[in-house]
């Protein structure tokens, strides 16, 4: 028992992992699938509402405390704009490549329709509620979209998840309203949400303490078959072809348009940081190799790395948004809805701002996907369908993650050297 | 009037509303006193419910958040529950011991049973089919329940205080966990709100002479209907069982509970009386529990000197997991039927009475007006038709107001207890009454 308790989060998460799937399986023709589904699917329900408990709490929060804490940074240097303009727009593309790429592949087509059907019907509540919004929404105005995003009662806007966006709406403008307020004023305002922002994470950390049993619970109760299991790869491969995408096109292409380094010294260059990020697969925790690469081997300033980087740990998650899009589409196919042109759409507005929220913490991947899922309506449980793959694509994702921090580095600070050369020092960042 | 102490008026108001009753009843008033009586009694009723989530939430995090240490936190809780169970079983026999002794059953003649079955056949099958919905479910639904999937929401409705609670707990827990020095905005924005809360809660209760006024004047109203007579005939038939339990909530109340604090604590039974007689008296009123905390929590803190971070956990977690009145009300109600309906109850059968009741009076926590929903469980449980429910269902207000008293005592007896075990006895031995 001793040895349990000693083993590192994510082992005893992929523990659960396997004994969970091979409960699954077994299941079935062991004739425990009844005792599964009184005894174990409710740690998994139970896991699973954790995760929703937290997500608005920590959307509402971390949002406020973020973007109040942007105008900082962003006053402080003029790099903060360029930097954030940067960051955004790699995830904007990441998201629909992520989008594209699922919808041309449809991984979840692979399982079989009866299949899709029994899982349909398993989820039937939240789907029929879907279902109905859809219907009602294609004879309002082609910006409905965007009046539902306004809320116009907050509590009610936090008190169902579904409304992810207003959610996110509400903190953005309250986060921003903090900065034209004047400081001194705000103070008490700022430290209560510093503060909750501190104590949210540690729920998320308690949280995480029982995904090994809420992940088994999970994988035990559904039952695996080899058309899941086709499904699975062609999905898994559907995020590794957007991470290769990301990797090999896109970032080459904002490097060779903003600076004169190539590709391939860019890449030698950053390989230690992308080893350690896909055995660690946290970015938060390869930040240090990650700033000594980009010093040391790239030739970056310390005063571009200093501020670019640690921002983008915390704020920039490309394999991340790509792996959401993939995943909530996927998921949406396994339970054979079609989602609308809007609905993707909120899937890309949710993904890149709840990404500005989230931080580089285990278990941040997941509550976001849990975001936004929820705000296009889909039952959150349909999580249980990817959790198998997730725990080797959490690595590979991590991997791009590192890489776009370090592009966006790079290009902040190839502009930085093309202006006027050597004027006054900006104000240090600490 | 105003020179008077607080516990004083309200007796006062609850005197002179039992006079009003009593007076309208003779003058025909009744509508006079719905119209323009009842309203201040509904309104005292929300504004104590008003308060009760926010109290929970707020109180639990301040209460939590001051432990410092985890396991404290879970010393404290497991002696709470302990308590809990013991009491509940401790009632459940008592309640037991009497009915199978007296055997109210046997005073109810067949006419009348056959006539309460007809009247109040649709009531019952009501309180039926709502048990077997509660049944139906698997049996770790139960703690499914208790987590929310969205805190806002559960804070939305009063039914959820559970969820409440567990969310309370865990925020408070994490910011134990979290450095202290971070997390001092989130303390002292919950401790200042803590303070304000207390401070509504002093405001409305200088509103509850008034309230506990209008309650009692129109429950008496309501009570009686429009015919006096039919109200006396109804408990002439029923008054043995009535009489059954009351006497075992009065024996719980003067013998029970008194007996526990001397074993457990130095605290004087007169003085513990005194000291949560308003709460006594607003459960009395409001019959419920829950809109009762506010004031419990004042009078144990204020009258009993027991610390915030004790009462602000074992409070609000006994009002919506211990009920000694109600389990005592359960298992009396349970042998009642049996022996109307002329069933006899094996001593396996009266021991499945205590397991099934124990186990709904935690298990029922999140359901509301709890009490005649797990009855139809016991009653499923002896193989007795749930349908006899009807049998008891025309005087279960009155009773449901005084095994309400009997809940808030015993919730207030266990937080004494902790209190006492935990902190010692207060510096200046016992604080003063006023």
């Amino acid at each position: 028992m001793k040895k349990w308790r000693d083993l590192p989060l994510y082992a005893k998460i992929l523990i659960g992992m396997v004994i969970g799937m091979i409960w699954g399986i077994s299941a079935q023709s062991l004739g425990i699938a009844d005792f599964t589904q009184t005894w174990i699917q409710p740690f998994g329900t139970i896991f699973i509402n954790l995760l929703k408990l937290i997500a608005v709490p920590l959307v509402l929060v971390s949002l406020v405390d973020g973007v109040s804490n942007l105008s900082d940074v962003s006053k402080l240097s003029r790099m903060g704009g360029k930097t954030i303009a940067l960051y955004l727009s790699t995830t904007v593309l990441a998201v629909t490549i992520g989008l594209i790429s699922v919808n041309l592949i449809e991984p979840g087509k692979y399982l079989s329709s009866e299949r899709r059907e029994e899982l349909k019907a398993k989820f039937a509540t939240d789907i029929s509620k879907n279902i109905g919004t859809v219907s009602s929404k294609e004879d309002d105005s082609p910006l409905q979209m965007l009046i539902d995003i306004v809320p116009d009662n907050i509590f009610h806007g936090l008190s169902d998840n579904v409304n992810m966006l207003q959610v996110i709406f509400f903190a953005i403008l309250f986060g921003v309203a903090m900065i034209l307020a004047p400081k001194e004023k705000i103070k008490p305002v700022k430290d209560f949400f510093d503060g909750a922002n501190e104590v949210i994470l540690k729920i998320v950390d308690i949280i995480m303490q029982f995904a090994p049993f809420g992940v088994f619970a999970l994988l035990a109760s559904l039952n695996i078959d080899l058309g899941l299991m086709k499904a699975l790869g062609v999905y898994s491969l559907n995020v590794v072809m957007g991470l290769g995408l990301m990797v090999l096109v896109i970032y080459p292409t904002y490097l060779k348009l903003f600076t004169k380094q190539k590709y391939f010294t860019f890449l030698k260059g950053i390989l230690p940081a992308q080893i350690l990020a896909f055995s660690t697969s946290s970015s938060a925790a390869t930040l240090p190799v990650t700033i000594d690469c980009a010093e040391k081997n790239l030739g970056i300033s310390e005063e571009v790395t200093s501020f670019v980087l640690p921002l983008g740990a915390t704020i920039n998650m490309d394999g991340t948004s790509i792996h959401q899009g993939v995943s909530a589409v996927f998921i949406a196919q396994a339970f054979a809805i079609d989602l609308d042109i809007g609905q993707q759409l909120t899937i890309l507005l949710t993904a890149v701002l709840a990404s500005i929220g989230s931080a580089a913490v285990p278990g941040a991947g997941i509550i976001m996907l849990i975001i936004v899922l929820e705000s296009v309506g889909l039952d959150p449980a349909g999580l249980a369908l990817i959790l198998a793959v997730d725990r080797p694509l959490d690595m590979l994702r991590t991997v791009v993650n590192v890489t776009g921090d370090t592009t966006v580095a790079s290009v902040v600070s190839a502009s930085e050297d093309a202006r006027v050369p050597i004027e006054s020092p900006p104000t240090s960042l600490e | 009037m105003r020179r008077l102490p607080l516990h004083m008026q309200i007796f006062l108001g609850m005197f002179l509303g039992v006079v009003l009753g009593l007076l309208s009843i003779f003058f025909g008033w009744g509508n006079f006193l719905t119209n323009w009586i009842k309203p201040f009694g509904t309104i005292f009723i929300n504004l104590l419910k008003l308060i009760a989530i926010p109290l929970i939430l707020v109180s639990l995090i301040s209460g939590i958040s001051s432990l410092k240490d985890v396991a404290r936190l879970s010393r404290i809780g497991g002696k709470t529950m302990a308590f809990y169970l013991v009491t509940t079983v401790i009632a459940i026999l008592l309640g037991l011991a009497l009915v199978n002794t007296v055997k109210p059953g046997n005073y109810l003649s067949k006419e009348k049973q056959i006539e309460l079955s007809a009247k109040y056949a649709s009531d019952a099958n009501l309180k039926v089919t709502d048990a077997k919905k509660l049944s139906e479910s698997g049996p770790l639904q139960v703690i499914v329940d208790i987590v929310p999937d969205n805190i806002f929401g559960s804070m939305a409705n009063n039914k959820n205080m559970l969820q409440v609670i567990f969310f309370a707990m865990l925020f408070g827990i994490a910011m134990i966990m979290a450095p202290a020095d971070k997390t001092l905005g989130v303390k002292n924005f919950f401790d200042g709100v803590n303070e304000v809360i207390l401070k509504v809660v002093d405001i409305i209760m200088k509103f509850s002479p008034i309230g506990v006024f209008a309650l009692l004047a129109s429950l008496i109203v309501d009570v009686s209907g429009d015919d006096p007579s039919q109200a006396v005939e109804l408990f002439q038939a029923l008054g043995v069982y009535a009489i059954t339990v009351l006497v075992c909530l009065a024996a719980m109340i003067f013998i029970v509970y008194p007996l526990i604090l001397r074993i457990f604590t130095k605290v004087g039974y007169n003085k513990f009386f005194k000291a949560i007689m308003p709460a006594q008296i607003m459960a009395f009123s409001t019959s419920s529990s829950a809109a009762t905390l506010p004031v419990t929590k004042d009078c144990v803190e204020k009258n009993l000197g027991v610390k915030e971070e004790i009462s602000s956990f074992v409070l609000p977690l006994g009002a919506t997991i211990n009920m000694d009145g109600t389990s005592i009300h359960q298992a009396v109600s349970a042998v009642f039927i049996a022996q109307a309906f002329g069933h006899d109850l094996s001593m396996a059968d009266q021991l499945m009475i205590v397991l099934t009741a124990t186990l709904s009076s935690i298990g029922a926590a999140a359901v509301p007006s709890a009490g005649l929903i797990t009855l139809v469980i016991v009653l499923g449980a002896i193989g007795v038709q749930p349908e006899g429910l009807a049998l008891i269902i025309a005087i279960d207000r009155p009773l449901d107001m005084c095994r309400t008293i009997v809940n808030v005592t015993g919730d207030s007896v266990v937080s004494l207890i902790i209190d006492r075990s935990e902190n010692g006895i207060p510096a200046e031995n016992e604080p003063n009454l006023q």
